[in-house]
């Protein structure tokens, strides 16, 4: 999730980068193992257009949802309190995925099985929701002004999930 | 912005009113602390409000010498429902803040919206109301 929200500046200075790669291969610093993969002698493809800045917002609220999702599975008996929460970043999904112009993602998250220690305990959904909650604060406050509601009020349900879950 | 900030300013101060109302019918402890701390987290925006509109020269209307409450307060059960109340109001209030504001102002009232859904959140908790969190605080 952490590394979502770097996208961006990762794919905006993807090109600096090569080209400094290039140069310490040239100085002959860079061994050959660590330049496979680079795509050094291929044609230089265009690179893809900078991610939604909704995106890492959007990311997450799936990721939060299946969390939910597995950690009922594992403990039915959470369902009541967790349920609510998950249907919470569900309708999140929904509305982030219209605006950024996206079908909603189809990985049915109920679906997957519990996978033994995988599933999340309530401490650790808390702190996911306050990290999730830095995102879209993050957001909000560089968003244009038809996104700063939507993305304070994600940042703002995501808070009220961490306290919820105390 | 300033109509917006206006407008959160009078649930700052109906957020006041309303906690001096139910402090009194609320019981134990835990519940008490926090609307002691609710109160002065309200009144410290109300502050910072009324001299951000001071500063934009803007005219706000004179803070009302009371208010009908939307319903009576008997109880703990009713304190707490008006406390839920009163921070949904408020977060609806600063959300609206939001689109017309950028940088500082902008940050302040994602703050305020945020610690509104909280403190609801908490009311609904302590209430055992469920459930304790809506999708989308602040939108109306």
């Amino acid at each position: 999730m952490r590394g979502r929200a770097d996208l961006a500046s990762i794919v905006l200075t993807y090109r600096v980068k090569r080209r400094r790669l290039i140069g310490l291969a040239a100085g002959g610093t860079l061994s050959a193992t660590a330049l496979a993969g680079c795509g050094l002698f291929d044609t230089e493809p265009e690179p893809p257009p900078p991610p939604d800045a909704l995106q890492p917002v959007l990311d997450e609220a799936v990721a939060l949802a299946a969390a939910y999702d597995r950690a009922v599975l594992a403990e039915p008996g959470l369902a009541k309190r967790l349920t609510p929460l998950a249907d919470n970043h569900r309708t999140h999904v929904a509305e982030l995925s219209r605006v950024i112009g996206k079908t909603v993602p189809s990985g049915a998250p109920a679906s997957s099985a519990p996978s033994g220690d995988a599933s999340a305990s309530v401490a650790t959904l808390r702190k996911a929701e306050q990290a999730a909650q830095k995102t879209a604060a993050a957001a909000c406050r560089v968003a244009p002004a038809t996104r700063a509601g939507l993305t304070g009020s994600i940042a703002a349900a995501r808070a009220a999930h961490a306290e919820a879950l105390r | 912005m300033s109509a917006q900030l206006a407008a959160a300013l009078a649930a700052e101060e109906a957020a006041i009113y309303a906690y001096g109302v139910l402090g009194v019918k609320l019981t134990g402890d835990g519940d008490r602390t926090e609307a002691r701390a609710a109160e002065a987290v309200h009144r410290g925006r109300r502050d910072v409000l009324v001299s951000r509109l001071s500063a934009l020269k803007a005219s706000t209307a004179p803070m009302p010498a009371g208010y009908a409450l939307p319903f009576e307060v008997t109880d703990r059960a009713s304190a707490l429902k008006l406390a839920i109340h009163i921070e949904d109001g408020v977060a609806q209030a600063w959300r609206a803040v939001l689109p017309v504001t950028t940088g500082a102002d902008r940050t302040t009232g994602l703050n305020a919206l945020i610690d509104a859904a909280v403190r609801a959140t908490r009311w609904r908790r302590l209430g055992e109301v469920t459930p304790a969190t809506m999708a989308w605080p602040g939108r109306a």
